[in-house]
């Protein structure tokens, strides 16, 4: 069985082996190679070719979330997962942004890792449970404060069911397949939610996604 | 460490303001008060001229009087000596010598009264020419006098002026340099410390919370006192990451590094709105991604002091953030709908700080501010 190469890009020695046990205790894993900082992390992504890198945000020369924007432009088949200590919605969109497809918090990686690797592989999203939780969090606060309304209730059952594809990182095709719909179809549908969701652009719906607990 | 924002007294401020260079004032003053002073000399010496021409003219007239008088005096005493000579019936010889003679002696006599009023009239001719060469010399010599003790005085006015001047603004740009120089200490201590906290400290937690888990993973058969001591364990290491992660977040948020200035003002937007009453809406617009660093921090610690008055101070619900930037400026605006203050009267040292920063940059803040009617901070940066 081909075993899914990984690449560890963290600037600090004790993260990254705690990380890389995580990494090797997995029998279809293995450590493709290590970077410190985020140059070095898209240099390497190109010579080794790994499946999945795994990146802290914070990282000196280059940081994470740019380095990420490289490797995806350079290599797309090169999925990433980010590591990073913030929770905060400024960082998970940017990483979607970036084209990362899971997001981590240090605190809980070595418990999700795994799983986060493997969807990535898969290319599907993945997000640790308590990102979910602030993002939701900081929307209802904001919700009660300023009156405005839930504008997940403005979709219809159709739309939800369209919205959780998508944001899981099926593409419309993939959609269409499995709902039997045609591909236009699923298209006006994606339309209309970004239009009554007021979102701009796929990461901003998977943010919305994880927020609202419909993908964790 | 967040001592800049604390409430100072208001007297304790640093003059902020250049007084105007008030030297064309005061010599506008002097100038008018010589004009006065030499067109008051000119009016006393004139004014003294003609009175004393209106005296020679009174006595003209006086010695004129006298002398008709006297000439009429004189005419009676001769014809008196002649009526006399008739009474005596003399010798007609005698009586015309006598009347030749007489009317010698009157002649002789007209012209001695003569000659001594011309006299009179040349010497008080002469003492009113000397008078009033006299009175014009004074004036002008005053006059001059006055023109050069005043210019004197202006050019050593300007002088102390112009030395003050250069020592208030030479003091003025050491105090800038140092206060620009403190905040930037500041920061890149800030910074530091910051790097130093989530590097090392942050980092070894951080590790030291994955053995942990990977530790409580191992022991799933083991007793529940270990299994509970672990887990123990586990969060006293998460409590401990947290607090560092937020203690070098307050200190240089490093968001501002990965993630550039809009992103940072919206966690913190979010981080204020999460931990305090007051929502917070931060909008931007054109805000470039690669601002000089300078500049992002000033914006940042701005918006974050701005934000934190909001909260400790005014009892706000909302505040709203706004960062555009156009052609060759950026404009800040933080605006709360707290109680308000009078921004003339309580100035902390937060306010203090801001300015600083903004004016090390060239730009300008401006804090509006009425009891009851909220906050609003404005800066605008030239970029």
């Amino acid at each position: 069985m081909k075993k899914l190469r990984v690449l560890l890009a963290d600037d600090h020695n004790l993260i990254r082996a705690g990380l890389r046990l995580v990494v090797a205790q997995q029998p279809d894993f293995v450590v493709a190679g290590e970077a410190e900082n985020g140059r070095q992390a898209v240099a390497m992504a190109e010579t080794l070719a790994p499946d999945v890198v795994v990146m802290d945000v914070g990282m000196p020369e280059l940081n994470g979330i740019e380095a990420c924007r490289q490797i995806r432009e350079k290599r797309p088949e090169t999925e990433v997962v980010m590591l990073s200590m913030h929770s905060d919605e400024g960082y998970v969109l940017r990483a979607l942004k970036a084209g990362a497809r899971a997001y981590l918090l240090k605190d809980s990686a070595e418990a999700d890792l795994a799983r986060a690797i493997r969807a990535a592989a898969d290319g599907k999203s993945f997000f640790s449970p308590a990102v979910g939780k602030v993002l939701l969090e900081d929307y209802i606060r904001k919700l009660e404060r300023t009156g405005a309304e839930d504008t997940y209730e403005l979709l219809s059952p159709r739309e939800r069911e369209v919205l959780q594809m998508v944001a899981e990182g099926k593409s419309s095709k993939d959609v269409a397949n499995s709902l039997n719909l045609s591909v236009y179809t699923v298209e006006t549908h994606r339309a209309k939610i970004m239009q009554k969701l007021k979102l701009k652009s796929v990461p901003e719906l998977i943010l919305y996604a994880v927020r609202k607990g419909i993908i964790a | 460490m967040c001592g800049w924002w604390d409430k100072v007294d208001d007297n304790k401020g640093v003059p902020r303001e250049t007084p105007d260079q008030p030297l064309p004032r005061a010599l506008h003053w002097v100038l008018t008060i010589v004009f006065l002073c030499l067109l008051g000399i000119m009016l006393g010496s004139g004014l003294a001229a003609l009175h004393d021409l209106d005296q020679m003219h009174d006595a003209e007239r006086a010695a004129r009087r006298v002398l008709a008088y006297r000439s009429e005096q004189e005419m009676l005493s001769q014809l008196d000596a002649i009526r006399r000579l008739f009474e005596r019936n003399d010798l007609l010889d005698s009586l015309e010598l006598e009347i030749l003679r007489q009317s010698d002696e009157l002649r002789a006599w007209n012209d001695r009264q003569l000659q001594l009023t011309d006299q009179s009239m040349v010497a008080q001719f002469a003492q009113l020419q000397s008078s009033l060469t006299r009175s014009i010399v004074l004036s002008l010599a005053s006059g001059f006098l006055l023109i050069g003790a005043s210019m004197l005085y202006i050019f050593r006015l300007e002088g102390q002026m112009s030395g003050r001047y250069a020592e208030l603004a030479r003091s003025r740009a050491e105090l800038e340099q140092l206060s620009a120089r403190l905040v930037e200490a500041q920061e890149t201590e800030r910074r530091k410390i910051s790097r130093e906290l989530h590097d090392e400290v942050g980092q070894t937690l951080g590790a030291l919370l994955v053995d942990v888990g990977r530790l409580s993973a191992a022991l799933p058969d083991a007793r529940p006192e270990i299994k509970n001591q672990v887990g123990h364990m586990k969060s006293v290491a998460e409590r401990a990451v947290q607090s560092v992660r937020n203690l070098a977040l307050l200190l240089r948020p490093g968001m501002l590094d990965d993630l550039g200035l809009v992103a940072a003002l919206e966690w913190q937007g979010r981080e204020v709105s999460r931990n305090s009453h007051v929502e917070v809406d931060v909008e931007s617009e054109n805000v470039a991604e690669d601002l000089p660093d300078d500049y992002k921090v000033t914006i940042y610690r701005l918006v974050q002091e701005a934000l934190n008055n909001a909260v400790r101070h005014s009892a706000a619900r909302t505040a709203r953030v706004r960062v555009e930037q156009t052609d060759g400026h950026i404009a800040v605006m933080v605006s709360d709908d707290g109680q308000g203050f009078d921004p003339q009267r309580q100035r902390g040292l937060g306010i203090l700080g801001m300015e600083e920063r903004v004016r090390r940059l060239g730009g300008t803040l401006a804090i509006d501010s009425h009891a009851g009617q909220g906050t609003t901070v404005r800066a605008e940066l030239p970029v």
